[in-house]
Parts: structure tokens; C-alpha cells; sequence
């Protein structure tokens, strides 16, 4: 019982920056029907700022920031550079497209930096815990949940009570009409990358922190789980992609600590094979996104 | 079948062969100019890139779903091949503790490709399943996720699972000898992946892959099962990539996780994209063209400017010319196709088509003798009752029927929603009714699929014109041939050329559907569902949009088409005159039910009728 409660809050701990990353993938999503293999890469961004600022001896409070300010330029400058030219363009353009500026990123640190693991200083309270009752809980996973949640909170608020939002969930629902009522598509695709540049910011904060380092490719993982939650939340549904984050966190953690010893480190290619047996018996995901082709 | 012998085989094979000489010759005239072993090994990796390339090409280009996991694939067959190949003795060095005794394994790399070959088939069909459940079709976004997963799947294993695979340190290893000594094998190869590709474009099964890729709903309502001939297409890739991998593991002599993970997928993407990934002369050309283009970008960041002993002194440059330069080339290559060039320099262009079109042109296709009438199936009947749909709380169809008897002319008349196309997507299986239930010649087929109804003859056209695209007239009318040939024994199965003539298409034959003009793409919709001989031809508005001389020449053709493949006719229109001029039989719907049944004398005369239609409110 008490070792599950610990999978709990270690899983809504991991879980909370899935679900962060998976809410950024599913933003644009809406918008653009273009899934974001690039998502990562705003993660890659903030890591090498983070490196440059820690060699700099700047403290997390400054770093903090500056990882959030790198994430949310570099999304917008993403789409301006990339997306806004691929717009309205088949599927499979758009899912090359992001797929290609993955690499183009990552690519770019690979000639300007180098290709080796650049490491930085990581807070002293990563690693901390404390105890409740029998419960180890670290410092860390607390401040995820907590930040995450205000962070899901602000965004519903965001996204509900806002112009903004208003257009954002009536672009993300049908695109065409929300054109044809005057929302001004422009803007509510660059205010979507804003905001998911956001999200991504925050959740690399929280990513980089606990790897403490980062690689021309460090964006694979993140981008892979982001996307993953997204897709079993069910593509579209913005409340989907939070839940599949959080499925997705304690799916690892539980599968984890309760696999054989032999397994345990195939326990990433066993999530895949879960989450592939979920789309055989459930396609569209968790929460069904009403789409119908007219004929 | 025998006239199209040289479409589908012999030009196919020739193209294969010239292909082959000029990807292999030119790889010569390359070792010719550059003398060395780095020389001979790039060639040497063009070659066996190009097989993997063609590889994904057949399911890429022939299905439209984009594939991360080809690679992945390549990894189950590379690992599958070098844990078998690998000698006793230099297993026991890395991998002495190898699962199910594979550490003993002795096995000639003939066997252990073959091996691998059918591994990867293996692991294909359990993908495919996934796919086809996912519901993939051209573009289709959670089937290209779950392609991705197993490359992702492919890499955690062989990175964490060191007693089979060596991990990501160690990995395996073949002794200096092991590695390939000659070419003989990698051309044989990729001779047959080139042949393989072409001829299966050319099949049954990749013309209909291709008629879903270009719209699935059409394709499935022509009897097409699209997750079938994605299923073929996927196996068919994946035995190619198979033995690409398995000559490039040979060849490299050593195999890591990291060889056949995202650098090797992006790598082979991008040719694939750069040439046309519809097209197999495409692929060869993005194969060449980008092979070339890396290798100028790695020397071009090695050297700096310095190459072939002209160019500047490398300094000002040197924020570009940087080792690693051919990775960044890679991913612009990729960028600037996808927003400039999205179908590749070549699209779907092939080199044996456009060979046998320069041959053709001085042997023009004689005229086609018109169809001769077959008598109609009167016997076939299509018999729908108390029918309900509900779209949320909005009620289509309530307790609505139909009856139809095989030869006859029924029409469908009601104002816009009164849920006329919503009657004919009940039937072709597109609207599953929350209520009711329907026949065909007395058999319930209310829970039958979309294709299946088309197969037993209820074929339709569409309000919103559903033509594949990128095919040609006759490649759209050749569709539903192919079905009609398996799926329509006993009745007659026109001839794909006379339909075409019949239908007024005779000079447009080889254009693109696209690129017709309204009128002609409503006849061709109409011929390509005559030519599934079907007994039942359901017709959704044919004259939406026409002016009122071509609506008339629109009732003409129609009869004329049934009466041709002997076929029944359900039409749909809110044209009175249309209807009254076509119908035996006239079904009034108004809000989801309907309000009269008769001749078109008695709809005409009738009052509710009028109420309705006309939005009059003189009720008698």
C-alpha cells in the first residue's frame, strides 16, 4: 500500500511534465493539425542556455527565466522561419516538416557546440526529501506537482475566459469557421506557439534539472513523450493530452519498480508495446475527439 | 489482362534494368575518378541505401502513410541477421551469453538473411495489425506515431538487452573478412528491390493501394479494402529493407543501436522525399542526388572551401564549412522540399511510363466499339425499413425505408437535410443506423463494411466529387475494374475503354483526374462506378452544379450507363425535373422520413409533397 502511494507521487511527479509537454503538442495540434516532432527541441534550446548561463556562475533564479525566454523565442521563431510556410499543406508535409526542423536544430548545436554532453549545476534541493509518515518524498516532485497544476489552472483560465481562448478552442475545434467568424488566424497560431513554447519552458525547467545536461539530441525524449501523451489523451482533445501525460508518468514509474529485474530496463520499450495494444483496442485514444468527413 | 502485359510487366522491367545501369555506372564513373577505398565504400553504401530507400518507397509512396519504423524494421533484420552470421568464436567473445543458444549458431549469411527477411515480415504483420486498427490512411497521423514507437522499441532493445545485441558499448562485431568481398550480392539486390517495386506499383494490389492513398472513402466505397493492400504493401517494404539491412550490417562488419535509429531514418527519408517518394525512378534520383550532396557538404566541413584545388582560403567561411555539416544539410534538404518542393523533384513521374508513352505516340489505341445493353438483373432487390440515425440529439432518419427492385430507376426527392444522403450512406455502409435494417436480395447486410456492400453490387457516386486524383481517367475507371473481376463473377464486366467512350471521356483518357474540368469528373465518377458491374448504382446529386443542357444530357448518360452494366439506379436529387425525368419511382423525404411514394405523376400531384418541397402551406 505505502509502496504504491510512493509510485503515485512519483508518477504524478514525472507525469506532471508529460503533461506539460503533451498540453504544448496538442495546442498546436489544434490549430494546425501539424503534430510537432520538433516540440523537444525547445528543450534543447533552454538546455544549451542554461549551460552557457551556468558556466557563467548565474544562479537558478536567473536561469529559470531564461529557459522559459528561450523556449517561448524559439517557438515563435520556429514558426515563423518553418511552419507558417507549411500551413494548409497535407499531412504528410506537415509531419516532415517538424520533423525536419528537428534536425535542422539539433544539427545546429551539433556544428556550433559539439556533439558531447555538456553538463550545468543543478539546484541542491533536486536531490532533497523528506518524509511523511513512511513516504519518501522528494522535494522535487512537490514543487512539479504544485507548479503544474498552477500552471494547468492558469491555462484553463487562459484558455476559458479569454478572447484568446475563445479563439484558440474555436480555431482548435474547426479551423475553417473559426476563419470565417473573424478570428484572425495569425495571431491565434502565433499566441498557440507562444503558449506552447511556454508550457515547454516550464516543463524544461523541471527536465533539465533533474538531467542536468544536455545533447544536440536531448530533445528526442521529451518530444517522444510529449507526443505519446497526446496521443493516448486522443489527438485534439487539450484535456486528453493532460490525462495522457499523467497515464503515461505512472505507467513508467509503476511499470518500473514492478517489473522482473531482467525486464526493468526494457521498461521504455515495454510502455511503447502498451501504449501500441491501447490504440489496437481503442484508437482514438482516451477521450474521443468527434470528427466526421462529410460525404 | 494481356494487352497491358507491357504496361505493367515489360516496360516496368526495362525501366528497372536502365535504372539500375545508371545508378551502378555511375557509381563506377565515380571509383573511376576518385581512386581509393573511401571512394569504393561510399558507392558501396549508395548501393545498399538505395535498396532500403526503394524498400520504404513501396509502402511510403504506394500507401501515403509516413513511415518513422522502416528503420526500425531494418534493426530487427540487421540484429536478426548478424546474431546467426556471426561465427561461434567471435560470439563467444561478445555475446557468450546470447538467449535461446544463439551463441552456437553457425549458419551461412545466406540463410541468416533469409532469416532475418522473415523476422522482419513477422514483425511487419504485427505492426500492420496495429496500423490497420489505428485506422492509417494517407497522412494519417497516429499510424506515423506508431511507426515511430517502434523505432523507438527497436532502440531501447538492442540498447538494453546486452546478452543478445552487445549493447550499446560493445555491440557486434564481424572479423576483418567477414565484410563483403565482392559487389555481386548488393547488385543483385537491388536489382530486385528495383524490380520488386515497379512490378508491384504496377499490380492489382499497389493500383489499389494507391486509389485509398489518394481517397480512402472512395476507394473503400469502389470495394476496396485498404488495410489489406497496406498490409501487402508493408510486408512487400519491409522483406526489402530487410536485406538492405542485413548487406549493411555485412558490410560495415560491425553493428550499434545507434546505426539504425533516427540519423539513419532521417537520412533515408530525405532521399526518399528529394526524388519523389511516389516514384521509383524518384527514389534512385533522391538516392544519387543526395549521396552526392552529403558527401560535398562532409568534405566541403572538413576542408573547408579547399576542394578539387579550387576555392578560397577557408577562413572567412569557416562558420559554415564545419565538421558536421552534412547533418545540417540533411535536415535543410528535408525542410526546404517539404515547404517548396513537397512531392520531390520528380513526383510521381517514371521512367518506363514516359518510355512507353514516347513508343505509344506512333501507335495511337484504336477507337473502342461502343457497349452493346445487357439485359438487367431484375432479380437483384434492395429492400430497407424503419431506418433511424441520430447525429447527437438531431434526428436524420427517422423510421425512414427504401425499396428498390434490380433495373429500375428509383428517385430520392426532399428538400436540402431532409436526410437523402444520409439514406445513401446508411446503405453503403458509411452511417452505421442507431435503428433498422437493410437488405440486399434478402440477406441482412446492415452491419456489412463499405467495401463489402460494393462488392455486392451497391456502388455509389458522391455529392462532393471523390475521383483519385493523381491517377489518370482510365487508371480511376481500371479501380473498380480490378474489383469487378474479382468480387462481380457472373455478371458482365465492361470494358474499361468503351466505358470511358461511353461516358465522354475517350480524349481525356490519359490526363489526370484532377485536372478535369466539373462536367467530365461528374462522368467519370459515374463511369468508374458503372465499371463495377454493379446492381444497384447509387447516384448523389449528378447534376449539382450542371447547367440545365448538361442536367439533360446527365438523365441520358445515366440510363445509358445502367442499362449498359444492366445495373439498378437509386438517385438523389432536389431537381424535380430531373427526378421526374429519370424516375420509375419516386421516394419523397422530408425531415428524416418519408412523405410519399409513387409514380412521378402521383409525387407531382401530391399535396404533402408540394407542402414540402415547394415550402407552400397549402395544405388541402
Amino acid at each position: 500500500m505505502i509502496e504504491l502511494l510512493q509510485n503515485l507521487i512519483d508518477g504524478l511527479g514525472r507525469g506532471s511534465i508529460y503533461a506539460l509537454l503533451a498540453l504544448g503538442v496538442a495546442v498546436i495540434f489544434g490549430v494546425m493539425h501539424l503534430l510537432n516532432f520538433a516540440h523537444g527541441e525547445l528543450i534543447t534550446v533552454g538546455g544549451y542556455a542554461a549551460y552557457a548561463a551556468s558556466n557563467q556562475g548565474w544562479s537558478w533564479y536567473v536561469i529559470t527565466p531564461l529557459i522559459i525566454v528561450c523556449a517561448v523565442g524559439a517557438s515563435l521563431l520556429i514558426e515563423r522561419i518553418a511552419f507558417s510556410r507549411v500551413r494548409g499543406a497535407s499531412d504528410f508535409t506537415l509531419l516532415l516538416t517538424s520533423f525536419g526542423v528537428h534536425f535542422v536544430v539539433s544539427a545546429i548545436f551539433l556544428l556550433y557546440v559539439s556533439a558531447s554532453v555538456k553538463t550545468f549545476s543543478r539546484p541542491r534541493w533536486v536531490t532533497n526529501t523528506y518524509s511523511v509518515g513512511s513516504l519518501n518524498i522528494e522535494v522535487f516532485d512537490t514543487v512539479v506537482i504544485v507548479v503544474t497544476v498552477i500552471t494547468l489552472l492558469a491555462t484553463t483560465w487562459l484558455l476559458q475566459r479569454t478572447m484568446f481562448g475563445l479563439a484558440l478552442r474555436g480555431a482548435a475545434a474547426d479551423f475553417d469557421t473559426a476563419r470565417l467568424m473573424g478570428v484572425k488566424s495569425d495571431s491565434v497560431i502565433r499566441g498557440a506557439f507562444a503558449l506552447s513554447g511556454l508550457l515547454a519552458g516550464i516543463a524544461g525547467v523541471f527536465w533539465l534539472m533533474r538531467s542536468g545536461s544536455t545533447t544536440p539530441s536531448a530533445g528526442i525524449d521529451p518530444m517522444l513523450s510529449g507526443v505519446l501523451a497526446a496521443l493516448i489523451g486522443g489527438l485534439g482533445s487539450l484535456r486528453g493530452a493532460v490525462l495522457g501525460g499523467f497515464v503515461l508518468g505512472l505507467a513508467e514509474v509503476l511499470l518500473r519498480s514492478r517489473l522482473p529485474d531482467g525486464i526493468a530496463p526494457l521498461t521504455d520499450g515495454v510502455v511503447f508495446v502498451l501504449i501500441a495494444l491501447l490504440f489496437i483496442f481503442r484508437p482514438q485514444g482516451l477521450i474521443t475527439v468527434a470528427h466526421a468527413e462529410r460525404v | 489482362m494481356f494487352p497491358k502485359f507491357d504496361r505493367d510487366i515489360a516496360f516496368p522491367l526495362l525501366g528497372s534494368l536502365i535504372l539500375f545501369g545508371m545508378l551502378a555506372g555511375a557509381g563506377v564513373v565515380y571509383q573511376a575518378l576518385f581512386d581509393g577505398g573511401a571512394a569504393e565504400r561510399l558507392i558501396t553504401v549508395m548501393l545498399i541505401d538505395a535498396i532500403i530507400v526503394l524498400g520504404i518507397q513501396v509502402y511510403v509512396g504506394n500507401t501515403g502513410v509516413l513511415s518513422f519504423g522502416h528503420i526500425g524494421f531494418g534493426a530487427i533484420a540487421g540484429y536478426t541477421f548478424a546474431v546467426l552470421a556471426i561465427t561461434p568464436e567471435e560470439k563467444a567473445k561478445r555475446i557468450p551469453d546470447a538467449p535461446f543458444g544463439l551463441a552456437d549458431v553457425d549458419m551461412s549469411s545466406t540463410l541468416a538473411i533469409i532469416i532475418a527477411v522473415v523476422v522482419a515480415c513477422l514483425a511487419a504483420v504485427i505492426l500492420g495489425i496495429g496500423l490497420a486498427r489505428s485506422g492509417a490512411q494517407s497522412g494519417a497521423v497516429s499510424a506515423t506515431v506508431i511507426t515511430l514507437a517502434l523505432l523507438f522499441v527497436t532502440h531501447e532493445v538492442s540498447r538494453n538487452w546486452p546478452e543478445l545485441t552487445g549493447g550499446e558499448r560493445v555491440g557486434l562485431f564481424f572479423p576483418i573478412g567477414g565484410a563483403l568481398d565482392t559487389r555481386a550480392p548488393i547488385y543483385l539486390a537491388l536489382l530486385g528491390s528495383l524490380i520488386v517495386a515497379r512490378l508491384y506499383a504496377q499490380s492489382r494490389s499497389g493500383r489499389l493501394a494507391v486509389a485509398a492513398r489518394e481517397d480512402n472513402l472512395a476507394a473503400r466505397a469502389m470495394g476496396v479494402n485498404p488495410l489489406v493492400q497496406q498490409m501487402v504493401a508493408l510486408i512487400i517494404s519491409v522483406a526489402i529493407v530487410a536485406v538492405g539491412a542485413s548487406l549493411s550490417v555485412y558490410e560495415d562488419g560491425s553493428l550499434l543501436p545507434e546505426n539504425f535509429f533516427f540519423d539513419f531514418t532521417l537520412l533515408t527519408l530525405v532521399m526518399l522525399i528529394v526524388g519523389g517518394r511516389n516514384s521509383v525512378t524518384g527514389a534512385v534520383l533522391g538516392v544519387a542526388v543526395m549521396t552526392a550532396g552529403r558527401e560535398l557538404a562532409r568534405r566541403l566541413g572538413q576542408d573547408g572551401f579547399e576542394i578539387l584545388g579550387i576555392g578560397l582560403d577557408g577562413k572567412p567561411l569557416d562558420w559554415i564549412f564545419r565538421e558536421n555539416l552534412q547533418t545540417v544539410f540533411l535536415g535543410l534538404s528535408m525542410l526546404g522540399f517539404m515547404i517548396w518542393r513537397p512531392k520531390g523533384l520528380l513526383d510521381d513521374w517514371e521512367l518506363d511510363e514516359w518510355l512507353r508513352s514516347r513508343v505509344r505516340r506512333n501507335h495511337p489505341d484504336p477507337q473502342p466499339e461502343p457497349l452493346p445493353e445487357v439485359v438487367a438483373d431484375t432479380t437483384s432487390v434492395l429492400h430497407a425499413e424503419h431506418i433511424d440515425v441520430k447525429f447527437g440529439g438531431f434526428k436524420a432518419l427517422a423510421d425512414a425505408g427504401l425499396h428498390a427492385n434490380g433495373g429500375e430507376v428509383v428517385g430520392i426527392i426532399g428538400p436540402n437535410g431532409a436526410g437523402k444522403t444520409t439514406l445513401v450512406n446508411v446503405i453503403t455502409g458509411l452511417v452505421q443506423p442507431s435503428a433498422g435494417e437493410f437488405f440486399i436480395d434478402g440477406d441482412d447486410v446492415s452491419k456489412t463494411q463499405t467495401y463489402e456492400l460494393a462488392r455486392r453490387g451497391i456502388v455509389r457516386t458522391f455529392q462532393n466529387l471523390r475521383l483519385f486524383g493523381a491517377l489518370t481517367v482510365r487508371e480511376n475507371v481500371e479501380v473498380s475494374s480490378l474489383i469487378a473481376q474479382s468480387h462481380r463473377i457472373g455478371r458482365t464486366i465492361p470494358d474499361i475503354d468503351a466505358l470511358i467512350a461511353e461516358a465522354g471521356l475517350w480524349e481525356h483518357r490519359d490526363r489526370r483526374a484532377n485536372a478535369l474540368d466539373y462536367g467530365n469528373s461528374r462522368r467519370l465518377e459515374l463511369a468508374r462506378a458503372a465499371a463495377l458491374a454493379p446492381s444497384f448504382l447509387l447516384l448523389d446529386e449528378p447534376t449539382s452544379g450542371m447547367s440545365n443542357s448538361e442536367s439533360l444530357e446527365m438523365i441520358e448518360q445515366v440510363r445509358h450507363m445502367a442499362a449498359t452494366v444492366g445495373a439498378g439506379v437509386i438517385v438523389i436529387d432536389h431537381d424535380l425535373g430531373f427526378i421526374t425525368g429519370i424516375s420509375d419511382r419516386i421516394y419523397a423525404f422530408d425531415q428524416g422520413a418519408v412523405i410519399a411514394v409513387g409514380t412521378p405523376e402521383e409525387i407531382q400531384a401530391n399535396h404533402r409533397v408540394q407542402a414540402a418541397y415547394l415550402g407552400s402551406t397549402a395544405e388541402a
